[in-house]
């Protein structure tokens, strides 16, 4: 459905470990690719614990990443050291074994040097430069403007004035308030002290815009955006159902302009009924705004129903990724076979005759010889797997 | 197939400040023995308060206004809390929405699901002796009373009892050696088992030492009832493995082996036939030993029975007959007794005008001669001479209550209504609403105390005309399984490590992987899915006539919610369980289902098979829900219900769903629509299927959706 093929997101070999004491750590995902085309929807799916929301909170960077790369619009917006450490270190493990001489392991170290200066510089500063850009840009914009203007000494005031308050608000942009995120909890992630129109409108106060009529006026359009009315500016999150916090969580994320919304479970927490009064609201601002969504759930037919493309992650790995008619279609790794066969359906003939098929990742695979990795198997279909496995697929969808 | 269940009228509600929020509203449902009802709709619909009531574990603001829950011939809502402790949990059991914050974080998982196993039996064991004896005490009496009271009567009668009673206690016993050495027996296995496995696993295992333990144990075991049968293969086995318990340092192969054998050994003796204990008792009681030499015990059983009936029985059983007998009688004449002050306090009652005080000598009366009618010497007790009293008073009180509430609210009404008129009228500004009365029907609530009243004449009516056909015989040995029953209770001992035993068990029988080491272990070391099984687990420990599932795969993941599905519907099959299956996912529900009942704003709206409700649903309720879940195949847009569920401190007037249906009628704003009648098990409340109304077809995606259905049942089977 992606009218265009523009990248909007990047993932490229993301891992996050977190530590857990005594030198060990916890891969909650591991070397996770995958990109998100702009006015897209990419589902996520897979069992709790296996890394979905982790993957989500990296890419806004609520964790800082072990390895690997996100770049958003083509800019590197995270990034992490951690595979150009392991690099040196396996440089220097080399020249000790006499693999490589001298020369050679330092210039990998320096290579590998100069590359994690630069990711961090990134990873730190990119919000800075994209600030400075905007800067530069307005400031280009407005001497244009002065000098036209030069000549009537109100309307030059006027304009510095404007010029004034909108570089504070550039200043203060972000890069990556381009990207926002909509929390699984409704209750949780709502402070129950702000009334709905502090919540709404904190980003944008800290954007550094003191307009308040704007910012009335802002809040009342999304509200009414988002199927609320505007007497509920004035009160407090406690008084709301839970489909209509949801509601609040997604006008909060929507209100900053955003050309890619994270959406973590959005709906898990919700009765039927609300759960389709949400999904259609998304479904309306993702077709009149073009936002881009990462939509990450367990429920499939829901995700089924909103994605255009699909990434299955099991145990911090993707193992399956493709559109999703294809992916419901022809499921290759065997854990997506077992997930699919899972899914519960209104149909009592169907359940009654319905098998269930278990996953047992040591039974299935042969990993012992050759290293799986993420393989195009079909234009645009990708698995998790080795040679073998990869033939197999191959002819498995030649079949069919 | 049998009721199990049956849910009559039942109306709840919720005291809150804002007023009374009517949560369930005259439900009604059956629950038959075997089959998964399940109960659908929104959040607030009424669907946990409806089961919670089932087990009486609601709120303490709630009131229950009518309805009756029948269980095995009781209503529960009219059973004592004591009786409900019985049935609570080993007769009804419940799974809850939420694995974690039902299991207690700080005891472990194995200590969890023994903690009710033991508790149980401790109370089983005080209370079993107590009833023995005063059922003894009444039938004393009773039998005195039947015959004559003169001093000769009276000696013989005392001497039978107390025959009776002495080689009840002889039994207990040897009954108590037996269970003493069975228990031992079963331990060892285990314990042999437990040190295998931790062998097997290539743990350290202090070889020797649990064989020094298990010799010492093998001691114990030595009972010859226990062993008939096995004593020289026991003496094989007991004195191969003490022979390799002296080379365990060099060979522990051998002591493996040997244990294997013993365990095996162990499992055979503890499976064997009980020998009856009851008559063995007699005979030790009369001979002073119980020397049978090598009969088998099947030999015994049939030979102390012809003793015991030849010796005792059949005069014991001749007076208690005739005791039997006597209590019977009188009680049905006290009975015809009761129904007279029963019968004068009803007219006083429909009378209507009556004060606590003008009635209290009539009250007295009648739960006085109801009290007094009760024959003791029944073994199975009915409840409604039991409850008549409790029931009677609550009723009476209720009445009492609202009679002078009434009037004050009225007052209050009108007092708040001048007030905000006033304002008005003076031109200001009122931001306050008058809270609506909350008026009471005296005349229901008195319809509900004749009920009571009724209830008690008809079963008692019922129980006099049928008093000829009354088979004694068939009570007098009632009776004495009674005595049986109370009696084994007290000896029947489970211990720490035989109910570790059973907890194993049945931690294997719901799929939890090496449950030895998951038996030590704490909630928060399981995944969820584990820790909804330990609670099924805990669930099932009393074996269950009922389960009630509230939402148990809702807070999971689909595989670990298919696996739960799967292992509840095998429970249910090989237990032969009913379950009562609360969620608001259809798909889970297709999957579970032999029926559905959907529920919205406290009322069933639909009931019927999963058949019917999936594929001809009838409720506009039941479309709106279906159609707001998408499947598979489901591209087009879907069609969320609009608005939020009523208030239910004032619930519409008419069809609670009138205002979210988009094909509401005139009629459903005004009166509600009754249960319509579509099939044989198919009902809906929708004035839709009332003969005058127009035709409406159910929506496009929903047609669309059992076409297709239909037609992937047709490739399928074609």
């Amino acid at each position: 459905m992606a009218e265009n093929e523009e990248v909007l997101l990047r993932v490229e070999h993301l891992c996050q470990y977190f530590s857990m004491g005594a030198g060990r750590e916890l891969k909650a995902v591991d070397d996770v690719s995958f990109d998100v085309k702009k006015g897209e929807v990419f589902g996520l799916v897979g069992e709790s614990g296996c890394g979905k929301t982790t993957t989500g909170r990296s890419i806004i960077r609520l964790y800082d990443i072990t390895s690997g790369n996100v770049y958003f619009k083509g800019k590197r917006v995270c990034a992490g050291v951690r595979s150009y450490k392991n690099a040196i270190k396996a440089a220097k493990a080399d020249f000790k074994a006499g693999k490589i001489t001298k020369e050679e392991c330092d210039k990998i170290v320096a290579e590998q040097k100069e590359q994690i200066k630069l990711a961090i510089h990134d990873h730190k500063l990119s919000d800075k430069e994209y600030a400075v850009s905007l800067l530069e840009e307005l400031k280009k914009e407005y001497t244009a403007k002065f000098e036209e203007a030069a000549d009537d000494r109100e309307k030059l005031l006027a304009l510095k004035k404007e010029f004034k308050s909108k570089c504070r608000i550039a200043k203060n942009t972000k890069m990556i308030t381009k990207i926002q995120m909509i929390f699984q909890d409704p209750i949780a992630s709502l402070d129950p002290r702000m009334t709905v129109r502090d919540i709404i409108s904190e980003g944008m106060v800290i954007n550094g815009i003191t307009d308040k009529a704007y910012i009335d006026e802002t809040v009342y359009n999304i509200l009414e955006r988002v199927g609320l009315v505007r007497e509920h500016a004035g009160r407090y999150p406690h008084e709301f159902s839970g489909g209509q916090r949801q509601r609040i969580g997604i006008a909060r994320s929507v209100v900053m302009k955003p050309e890619m919304i994270i959406a973590d479970e959005p709906v898990s927490a919700l009765d039927v009924s609300i759960q389709a009064q949400v999904i259609n609201l998304l479904n309306d601002l993702r077709h009149e705004l073009g936002i881009s969504i990462l939509f990450i759930a367990h429920d499939l037919s829901v995700v089924k129903y909103f994605s255009d493309r699909i990434g299955v992650m099991y145990f911090g790995k993707m193992v399956e990724l493709a559109t999703s008619d294809e992916l419901f279609a022809h499921p290759l790794h065997p854990y997506t076979k077992s997930l699919l066969s899972a899914i519960p359906l209104p149909d009592p003939e169907y359940e009654k005759k319905r098998k269930r098929i278990t996953y047992n990742p040591l039974a299935e695979h042969d990993y012992s010889v050759d290293k799986p990795s993420l393989r195009e198997v079909s234009p645009g279909h990708f698995v998790q797997c080795n040679q073998a496995e990869f033939e197999k697929y191959v002819a498995e969808l030649s079949k069919n | 197939m049998r009721k199990k269940l049956e849910v009559q009228d039942l109306k709840i509600s919720f005291r809150t400040q804002a007023g009374q929020v009517q949560a369930v509203r005259n439900v009604s449902f059956d629950l038959f023995e075997g089959e998964t009802l399940a109960i659908v709709g929104e959040s607030g619909s009424g669907k946990s308060v409806t089961s919670k009531a089932i087990m009486k574990i609601l709120a303490g603001n709630a009131i229950v206004e009518s309805g009756k829950i029948i269980y095995d011939g009781r209503d529960l809502l009219k059973i004592s809390e004591e009786e409900m402790v019985r049935l609570r949990g080993d007769k009804i059991a419940m799974i809850f929405q939420d694995p974690l914050s039902s299991l207690n974080p700080i005891m472990r998982i194995g200590q969890q699901i023994t903690e009710a196993m033991l508790l149980k039996n401790k109370t089983m064991r005080k209370t079993g002796r107590m009833e023995f004896n005063a059922m003894l005490k009444v039938l004393r009496d009773n039998m005195i009373a039947a015959t004559s009271s003169d001093a000769e009567n009276v000696k013989k009668i005392d001497e039978v009892i107390k025959t009776f009673d002495s080689f009840n206690i002889e039994a207990l016993n040897l009954e108590n050696a037996y269970n003493t050495a069975h228990t031992t027996a079963i331990e060892t296995a285990t314990q042999i088992d437990d040190t295998l496995f931790l062998h097997e696993k290539k743990q350290k295992v202090d070889l020797k030492v649990v064989a020094t333990t298990v010799v010492n144990r093998l001691k114990k075991v030595e009972n010859k009832y226990l062993l008939n049968g096995f004593e020289e293969k026991f003496v094989d086995a007991k004195n191969a493995f003490a022979a390799s318990v002296g080379t365990v340092a060099t060979n522990p192969e051998e002591t493996v082996k040997c244990m294997k054998a013993v365990s095996e050994l162990l499992k055979e003796i503890t499976s064997a036939e009980k020998p009856n204990f009851f008559r063995i008792g007699y005979y030790k009681f009369k001979n002073g030993n119980d020397d049978f030499g090598t009969k088998t015990i099947s030999e015994i059983n049939a030979e102390m029975l012809d003793y015991l009936n030849a010796n005792f029985m059949n005069d014991f059983i001749e007076l208690e007959y005739q005791a039997v007998k006597y209590a019977y009688m009188q009680s049905i004449e006290k009975k015809k007794v009761a129904l007279k002050r029963v019968a004068e306090l009803r007219t006083l009652i429909e009378a209507g005008n009556f004060t606590k005080k003008s009635i209290a000598s009539c009250r007295k009366a009648a739960v006085d001669a109801v009290k007094a009618s009760i024959d003791h010497l029944l073994p199975v007790k009915s409840s409604t001479d039991y409850t008549f009293e409790s029931s009677l008073k609550e009723e009476l009180d209720r009445y009492f209550f609202y009679e002078i509430k009434n009037p004050k609210e009225e007052a209050r009404f009108a007092r708040q209504t001048a007030k905000r008129e006033a304002l008005i009228a003076r031109g200001k500004t009122v931001d306050w609403k008058v809270v609506p009365k909350h008026i009471v029907d005296l005349n229901e609530l008195k319809s509900h105390i004749l009920g009571v009243l009724d209830d008690l004449k008809a079963n008692y009516e019922d129980l006099i005309a049928n008093a000829g056909t009354v088979d004694f015989r068939k009570i007098s040995v009632d009776l004495i399984d009674y005595f049986k029953e109370k009696a084994s209770l007290v000896v029947y001992k489970i211990t720490r490590s035989l109910a570790r035993k059973q907890a194993i068990d049945l931690m294997e029988e719901v799929g939890i992987p090496e449950p030895r080491i998951r038996f030590k272990q704490y909630p928060f070391e399981f995944s969820g899915g584990m820790r909804q099984r330990i609670v099924i687990a805990i669930a099932l420990a009393a074996n269950p006539d009922i389960l009630i599932c509230d939402e148990p795969t809702t807070a999971l993941d689909v595989t670990i919610q298919a696996q739960i599905l799967e292992l509840i519907n095998k429970l249910k099959a090989e237990r032969k369980l009913s379950v009562i299956f609360i969620t608001h996912d259809l798909g889970v529900v297709a999957n579970m289902a032999d029926r559905v009942a959907v529920m919205y704003a406290g009322k069933i709206v639909e009931y019927g098979t999963a058949n019917d409700i999936f594929y001809s649903p009838a409720h506009p309720y039941t479309w709106a829900l279906l159609s707001s879940m998408p499947d598979l195949d489901t591209n087009e847009k879907l069609e969320a219900i609009p608005g939020t569920p009523p208030n239910m401190i004032y619930p519409p007037k008419g069809d609670a769903f009138a205002e979210r249906n988009k094909y509401a009628m005139q009629i459903d704003f005004e009166e509600q629509p009754p249960l319509f009648r579509i099939s044989e098990s198919h009902y809906a409340a929708t004035w839709l299927l009332h003969p005058d109304a127009p035709k409406v077809d159910p929506p496009k995606m929903i047609l669309d959706r059992i076409e297709r259905m239909k037609k992937k049942e047709e490739t399928d089977n074609g």
